[in-house]
């Protein structure tokens, strides 16, 4: 069981019906295949013309939101391939605050409140609790998650 | 709505066995009546007994917080049981015990899935 999460019992939807869809995303950059496989159904979702309430980052995937990251100009670079994609289609990255925290990803706000030396949240994402993803849960249609 | 998540994680082998079940507490507080399926290693979540995890979070404290979350239903699954070499009169919890053949429909039950 690869981490998947679906809703069988919602309305019978035939093909063409557009549906809102919140992704969780659980696995972080060293799970590289599905990271770029959580990218890549959710830039599908949207060419195809599905929406993507939010996108939630929880467990390793809080460290795609550092800007710190250096990455091999021949590899992949997640932090940035969401942005361009939050950017294109106007989507919320929200990462959750309390992972990013224990990983060392802060913004501004909590750089101050905790004294830390600097922030480094990437533009783009945004800390909330946990809770985001539950009310997702509530709102959409369908909810994928990926991470083992 | 209601959400099944399962948990497969062991309870003091990583962080996702504490962050699993926050995200249960968390579907609680927002009223989805959570349902939780121990399943694999998670099945470890549910030994009571000499547990002293210090300095890590007590997770059996968490999981004896469920009942006041209304988390009620709690499955484990008999394979992984056996597969630990565990009786289910071991547990910290009143569980309901579900074969892996039985699983799908399990799964048909909820409206969603969150697996760990």
């Amino acid at each position: 069981m690869a981490g998947f999460l679906y809703m069988p019992n919602t309305t019978h939807l035939n093909s063409t019906t557009s549906l809102s869809y919140c992704i969780v995303v659980r696995c972080g950059p060293n799970q590289q295949s599905q990271s770029l496989s959580a990218l890549q159904f959710t830039h599908e979702l949207l060419a195809q013309g599905h929406s993507v309430m939010r996108v939630f980052f929880y467990q390793q995937a809080v460290l795609i939101a550092s800007s710190l990251t250096v990455v091999p100009q021949d590899e992949a670079n997640l932090t940035l391939q969401w942005q361009a994609l939050a950017q294109e289609y106007q989507l919320e990255l929200g990462v959750c605050i309390a992972g990013a925290l224990h990983n060392g990803i802060v913004n501004p706000q909590e750089c101050e409140r905790y004294q830390l030396e600097a922030a480094n949240l990437a533009q783009g994402f945004q800390l909330v609790g946990l809770g985001q993803l539950a009310a997702a849960s509530v709102e959409c249609d369908r909810l994928v998650s990926f991470g083992a | 709505m209601s959400c099944l998540i399962s948990l497969s994680q062991s309870p003091y082998g990583s962080r996702s066995a504490k962050e699993s079940l926050d995200a249960a507490l968390v579907m609680a507080a927002f009223e989805q009546n959570p349902g939780l399926l121990f399943i694999d290693d998670g099945v470890l979540q549910l030994l009571p007994k000499g547990q002293q995890p210090s300095p890590h979070k007590h997770i059996g404290k968490i999981i004896s917080a469920l009942e006041m979350y209304d988390i009620e239903e709690l499955w484990v699954e008999t394979e992984s049981l056996q597969e630990l070499g565990l009786q289910v009169e071991q547990l910290s919890q009143p569980v309901k015990l579900i074969c892996r053949q039985q699983l799908s429909e399990l799964w048909s039950k909820y409206d969603q899935h969150l697996v760990f």
